[in-house]
């Protein structure tokens, strides 16, 4: 048995070697004719206007920042279903390796529930977006 | 024994040499790469638009070779031989490097899976572990390409398709675990490994009528499957949720500005990644490459065409749901039955064992 790693390496090599021997063939069948205006950026046949990179809605961030948290939480929560059935049958009791699990998992649904409440997961409209709401 | 080993064997590599090892491993990924390779090029320019099609009462593709199947040899000369058009003020190389990503990460995923009849690249013991973290690579792909691209639309796509698989990364990790806690392994493995994830799902569930119904978990946990199943759909950005390319919306998202061979791998990738969630749900729910009657590879191909037509048919007939519904969807509704799933299955385990 070879390292697993070692073939999954090879593995990453053909995965990049796949695209990049496409785009070489590509780059040999397709013509080049460079010309300013079919470069502009697509924005429904307008001119564009202003830069993209601007201010862009905070639900983002404030997800991101969520995904974050519950993210590790998983990582841990990994080793402890690996060791849970094989610790059960050599006859540690359910209490002992399902509790601890429980009030660490009970502590996340609190804060979840608490970014629930301040609204950490409900879309955040703009001042404007909600005005032409109440225009309606 | 996995197909690297096999390879070695065959061609007389010494298996423990890492060079030796190499080689065989270089052969056994490009037999696996190709072989998804063809799956996806039959399903992105022919299938997809035939089942599409066969939903809204068309005829689709039939003018080239037998049921229009050399439409497939036609897109790819087509849109391969197209002029590369690079956007004014598009951030290189980030631009040029987003397809790869995403092509390439989307085809490592496969190192790990069983596909029956001995063919798999590796067999790690953290396999699942390996496959979620490099299904979720794919993202970092999407938010570069819609960062990159300079085009409103993209940016809003790029956001969009970050904050959908945030929101549904954890209740698909978390469904998944919860397969560990019957397994009690990482490892994937195969048919014949018995303490593996593949393996432990072959042990005999029930007998019903002189038929023994294998314990594959989506018969032992369905929760979970059905769980694992939309969250799938939203991780493979297919509708319902396909709110990040969104074509009445934000025209394609972060594809946009793509074209030509870079547009191909960007949709490449996403047709290789349906097949990867595919894979995890043939892998973890299904039995993996086991089946009666048939080998396991022509079981592995059904199973993840099953899926594939499952998404087609969510596309076809769901509507798409908005941005704030789906992050709503994803923190509210997911991640609190993924956790309740989780728990039950814990206490399943606990009472049963």
């Amino acid at each position: 048995m070879g390292n697993p790693w070692i073939a999954i390496g090879a593995l990453a090599l053909v995965g990049l070697l796949i695209p990049v021997g496409m785009m070489v063939i590509s780059k040999l069948l397709r013509p080049s004719v460079p010309e300013q205006g079919k470069r502009s950026t697509y924005e429904s046949g307008e001119v564009p206007t202003g830069d993209t990179r601007i201010r862009f809605n905070i639900q983002y961030y404030m997800v991101a920042l969520l995904f974050v948290i519950f993210d590790i939480e998983t990582v841990l929560i990994f080793p402890w279903t690996v060791i849970y059935r094989s610790a059960l049958e050599n006859g540690v009791g359910l209490t002992r390796v399902l509790a601890p699990m429980l009030v660490f998992v009970g502590i996340l649904v609190v804060g979840l529930g608490w970014a629930w409440r301040n609204g950490a997961v409900k879309w955040v409209r703009s001042p404007r977006a909600e005005k032409r709401k109440d225009a309606r | 024994m996995t197909l690297s080993d096999t390879i070695a064997g065959l061609l007389g590599l010494n298996a423990d040499d890492p060079l030796h090892f190499f080689v065989a491993a270089i052969l056994a990924s490009a037999i696996v790469g190709t072989f998804m390779l063809v799956n996806v090029a039959i399903a992105g320019p022919w299938a997809k638009r035939k089942i599409t099609a066969a939903f809204t009462d068309r005829i689709a593709v039939n003018r080239i070779g037998p049921f229009g199947l050399m439409v497939i040899v036609a897109d790819a000369v087509r849109l391969l031989s197209k002029e590369l058009i690079v956007p004014e003020k598009v951030d290189r190389p980030a631009w040029d490097l987003a397809p790869l990503l995403i092509a390439g990460s989307a085809l490592l995923g496969f190192a790990v899976i069983p596909m029956g009849n001995g063919i798999q690249v590796a067999d790690p013991e953290v396999g699942l572990a390996y496959v979620f973290a490099v299904a979720s690579l794919a993202s970092v792909g999407l938010v570069m390409a819609g960062y990159a691209s300079n085009n409103k639309y993209s940016m809003l796509g790029g956001l969009r398709a970050v904050a959908q698989n945030l929101a549904y990364e954890i209740p698909l990790v978390l469904t998944g675990v919860s397969v560990v806690l019957f397994a009690g392994t990482l490892q994937l493995g195969n048919v014949d490994a018995a303490n593996t994830i593949v393996g432990a799902q072959q042990a005999t569930l029930a007998t019903i009528g002189g038929i023994a119904i294998p314990s594959w978990y989506a018969f032992v946990n369905p929760f979970a499957f059905v769980l694992f199943l939309v969250a799938n759909l939203a991780e493979v950005g297919r509708n319902p949720f396909d709110t990040p390319e969104a074509p009445t919306e934000i025209v394609a998202g972060y594809q946009t500005e793509y074209s030509s061979v870079y547009f191909v791998l960007m949709y490449l990738g996403e047709f290789i990644h349906i097949f990867l969630g595919g894979a995890i749900v043939a892998t973890i729910f299904l039995g993996g490459p086991a089946g009666p009657v048939l080998p396991g590879i022509v079981w592995f191909l059904i199973k993840i065409w099953a899926v594939f037509l499952f998404t087609q048919w969510a596309r076809s007939a769901l509507p798409r749901v908005r941005i704030d519904q789906l992050i709503e969807i994803g923190w509210k509704g997911m991640l609190v039955l993924s956790f309740a799933n989780l728990i039950l299955t814990a206490i399943i385990v606990g009472v049963v064992v």
